[in-house]
């Protein structure tokens, strides 16, 4: 095997890209990847694809300001180049904002994220977390393994932050062994501190920032 | 100029956001000139209209083409509007949203023209749910200056009659010149001032030789329904609308920037036109007729359309189109040249479905090193009198020579296409249908164990044919719901022990709806109109299919289906779509028809001229 570079970048994604399922995320990065012409590395075996992770799966409807993707190239180019050849390669919505070498290592980019901050936006959000900030736990049914099953989220909130009546921050924990996706909290939200279930649906989330497991978080990238 | 807001919770609600929201690599958005500018310089917002998801109209080579052919002006702004899926448009009629085009969400009734192509008559309710929900009157008689002109397009325009009612005007045949001379026409008709009324456009069009203005024909009845007269009822108009073909396709415009879909769709890869037209001359295809002569492009220039499309797309997979890909001239030249340059980047070739013969095999071992792609064998019928009939040049021979082939070869099956309720058909051709899959079983068992696959699958489907017009069996009556089940059911009890045989059959009642589209007239209109009020849209998707809805409609309008579908018509009858020039002709057609009715085939074109008329073009196969 030949030496392979490992690019980080973060980038972000805004309307209409939010849209996108992750597997059409993933086609869209693989395809702008190949008009970049960047020289990426292609795995082995029946059905070769462009090798790139993903730090953490983005659901549809969720914007992001700033998710980690790493590149396999074989090259040794020039992080800002990379960034900006891919950023003249990419649709609508998507932007490159930062680019790093990374050391190839044995933990994939997915292990390494433990929590992520989001940003809500939507009506009635100080109201809703003023009635929930007593309720001990809180139970929401999630579907897992193809059947609904109750979970606690309030030990998978680190902390919430107000932003105004209609904003909130909050960073929650993520990645691979606990995650809280921002739509089970808004449920919670609708259960158990009466946010109108129209005010839930028309939130917008934005991830504002992936918490890597590391002890300087700047080596990630950003 | 207004814009459609798409809330949230809507598109978080639908299933495939992505269709509705637009922002694809190479999809175009240009700035609209302010109106002062505009008053001296005309500038057209053209919708191009494609009445399915957009996961199929996506697919579709002539709105890529076309897309790129009008934003190369720099007077024309072309967008794209899908039908969106059931569950999107509800929710737009609940919260009062209008239809919207993908690049600007402007919605639909402030174009200028829209552009719908028909690939299929089941499409029809869907046309219309789109103009509902874009805010255009459906018929063109309540349509005013403020609304658009509706078009369409498309090999279904070949008898667009049922839809008369709906659109202002048609473009028969190729549109990639005759779309710009209608843009032009309309410029035109909007600098020169007088614009009081549509018809000033409508009779500036109808002189563009291939635009059809079905307003400006009068069709009268006879007593027994069939039509008496289709006669201009302007003066300056054409008697007979004839189609307009590109004669060299290297020379004609073909984008390389094509759009990138975001989201997954169904031919998802770059697209390769190989030809127009077909030489065969099957008699059930209506393709095989109207996009006459053959014309073909040189492998060259579609290597270097690969090669370049691979670059500003991204693509990593060229698929080829045509009606009959292993009858390109060149198709050994351009698969090894479009392998030999695009192996290296990783891109990968899709064969579409070949004649199975020792040379295409062999082809499919090199395109796909890895992987072995899937048979596709399309014999249509299960007897040789009824492949005669219908002059599809396949022998049974043929057929077990080629599966021999592709099990040594490694390839565990194929797919197996066949018809029911062909002209002429009897219950030995259907059982003709068994006996072949159980020909191949018999074949399959007799090879050495160590020369064959593990296991043998085929998957064996049934359509039902319907009679088109512009076909030999234009004059046939269709088969009869019944008799089709029956049939199926037979086939399915003989393929019983025929453990490797899959057997799928496709829904009788639809293919019914469809063929009294197809050949239907005028009066169908208010029948299509009721079927969409009442609930009818996408009537293509076997979910979606409302049978009996469509059988009321009919009856209320004191339509008998029968009359369109099941009727054997006489060779005097003029056909509601008689005006209607394709360059073959009906005295050619009637011969073919009647040599089928004898099981006596026809050599295709390269072997000999039948002198169908497609000659009259000056160009193509006829000429080479």
């Amino acid at each position: 095997m030949s030496e392979t570079f490992i690019v980080r970048l973060r980038f972000s994604r805004r309307e209409p890209a939010i849209w996108l399922a992750h597997l059409d995320m993933m086609r869209t990065f693989e395809r702008s990847i190949r008009r970049a012409g960047l020289p990426i590395c292609w795995s082995q075996g029946y059905n070769p694809r462009p090798q790139m992770t993903f730090a953490l799966p983005i659901s549809v409807g969720l914007a992001t300001a700033g998710d980690y993707l790493d590149l396999s190239l074989e090259e040794d180019l020039e992080p800002a180049d990379v960034m900006d050849r891919l950023n003249r390669s990419l649709p609508t919505g998507f932007a490159i904002l930062a680019a790093n070498r990374a050391a190839p290592s044995k933990a994939s980019l997915m292990s390494l994220v433990r929590a992520a901050d989001y940003r809500l936006e939507t009506p009635g959000l100080a109201e809703a977390i003023a009635r929930i900030a007593n309720t001990q736990p809180l139970v929401v049914e999630k579907f897992s393994k193809g059947k609904m099953v109750d979970v606690d989220i309030r030990p998978l909130i680190e902390k919430i932050q107000l932003k105004g009546p209609d904003c909130l921050e909050m960073r929650v924990k993520a990645g691979s062994s606990a995650n809280l996706r921002p739509d089970l909290f808004l449920k919670a939200l609708e259960t158990y501190g009466d946010l109108p279930a129209e005010a839930a649906a028309d939130c917008a989330v934005t991830r504002l920032a992936l918490i890597l497991d590391s002890n300087d978080p700047e080596s990630a990238g950003s | 100029m207004s814009t459609v807001n798409l809330p949230r919770h809507l598109l978080a609600s639908v299933e495939k956001p992505a269709r509705y929201t637009g922002g694809e690599w190479n999809s175009i958005v240009k700035t609209v000139p302010e109106a002062a500018e505009q008053a001296l310089r005309p500038f057209l917002r053209y919708a191009f209209c494609f009445p399915d998801t957009y996961e199929i109209g996506m697919s579709n080579l002539a709105l890529r083409i076309l897309y790129h052919l009008l934003n190369e002006r720099p007077d024309v702004w072309c967008e794209r509007v899908f039908a969106p899926w059931t569950d999107m448009a509800d929710r737009m009629r609940r919260e009062n949203l209008p239809l919207f085009a993908l690049e600007s969400r402007t919605p639909l009734h402030e174009f200028d023209l829209l552009g719908f192509t028909l690939q299929y008559e089941l499409a029809f309710t869907s046309v219309l749910d789109m103009l509902d929900l874009g805010r255009v009157p459906l018929r063109t008689a309540d349509r005013t200056l403020d609304d658009p002109f509706v078009m369409a397009g498309g090999p279904v325009v070949y008898n667009i009659e049922p839809m008369a009612d709906f659109f202002d005007l048609v473009i028969i045949g190729e549109g990639e010149e005759v779309l710009s001379e209608v843009v032009d026409c309309y410029l035109h008709w909007k600098a020169s001032g007088d614009t009081r009324t549509r018809e000033g456009f409508l009779l500036a069009a109808a002189q563009i030789e291939g635009v059809y203005v079905p307003s400006f024909y009068t069709v009268t009845y006879k007593n027994d329904g069939t039509v008496q007269a289709i006669l201009p009822n302007r003066t300056g108009v054409p008697a007979t609308i004839r189609k307009r073909i590109i004669l060299d396709l290297d020379q004609a415009y073909f984008p390389t920037q094509s759009i990138v879909p975001n989201t997954e769709i169904v031919h998802d890869r770059i697209f390769l036109e190989l030809f127009r037209g077909c030489t065969r001359g099957c008699r059930f295809c209506q393709a095989g007729m109207i996009y006459r002569p053959v014309r073909e492009k040189k492998p060259a220039v579609l290597v270097n359309q690969a090669l370049e499309m691979e670059k500003t797309t991204g693509y990593d997979e060229v698929g080829m189109l045509s009606l009959s890909t292993s009858d390109y001239s060149a198709l050994s030249e351009l698969t090894d040249g479009l392998l030999c340059e695009l192996t290296p980047h990783h891109t990968s070739i899709s064969l579409p479905s070949l004649r199975l013969d020792n040379f295409s095999l062999e082809l499919m071992e090199k395109a796909s090193s890895t992987r072995k792609g899937g048979l596709t064998f399309a014999p249509e019928a299960g007897t040789q009198r009824l492949r005669d009939v219908i002059n599809k040049n396949i022998t049974e021979e043929d057929l077990l020579k080629a599966m021999e082939l592709a099990l040594r070869g490694g390839w565990s099956g194929a797919k197996l296409y066949f018809m029911l309720g062909l002209p002429t058909e009897t219950i030995e051709d259907v059982e003709g249908i068994a006996h072949l899959a159980q020909a191949i079983e018999k074949l399959y068992q007799s090879l050495p164990r160590f020369e064959r696959p593990k296991r043998l699958e085929l998957s064996l489907s049934t359509a039902m044919f319907i009679p088109k017009p512009f076909t030999p069996f234009q004059w046939s009556p269709q088969a009869d719901t019944e008799t089709m089940k029956s049939h199926q059911m037979h086939l399915k009890d003989l393929l019983r022990h025929s453990r490797s045989v899959r057997y799928k059959w496709h829904e009788p009642r639809q293919s019914y709806i469809e063929g009294v589209l197809a050949r239907g007239d005028r009066r169908l209109g208010k029948v299509i109109e009721a079927a969409f009020r009442g609930g009818a849209r996408f009537d293509a998707w076997d979910e979606q299919f409302k049978y009996d809805l469509w059988i009321d409609c009919l009856e209320k309008a004191g339509l008998d289906p029968n009359f369109y579908a099941r009727r054997e018509r006489s060779r005097q009858e003029i056909f509601p779509w008689s005006h209607i020039d394709c360059g073959v002709t009906e005295d050619f057609l009637w011969s073919e028809y009647q040599q089928a009715i004898l099981a006596q085939t026809t050599p295709e074109c390269r072997e000999q001229c039948s002198a169908c008329g497609a000659q009259c073009f000056g160009g193509g196969v006829c000429y080479e």
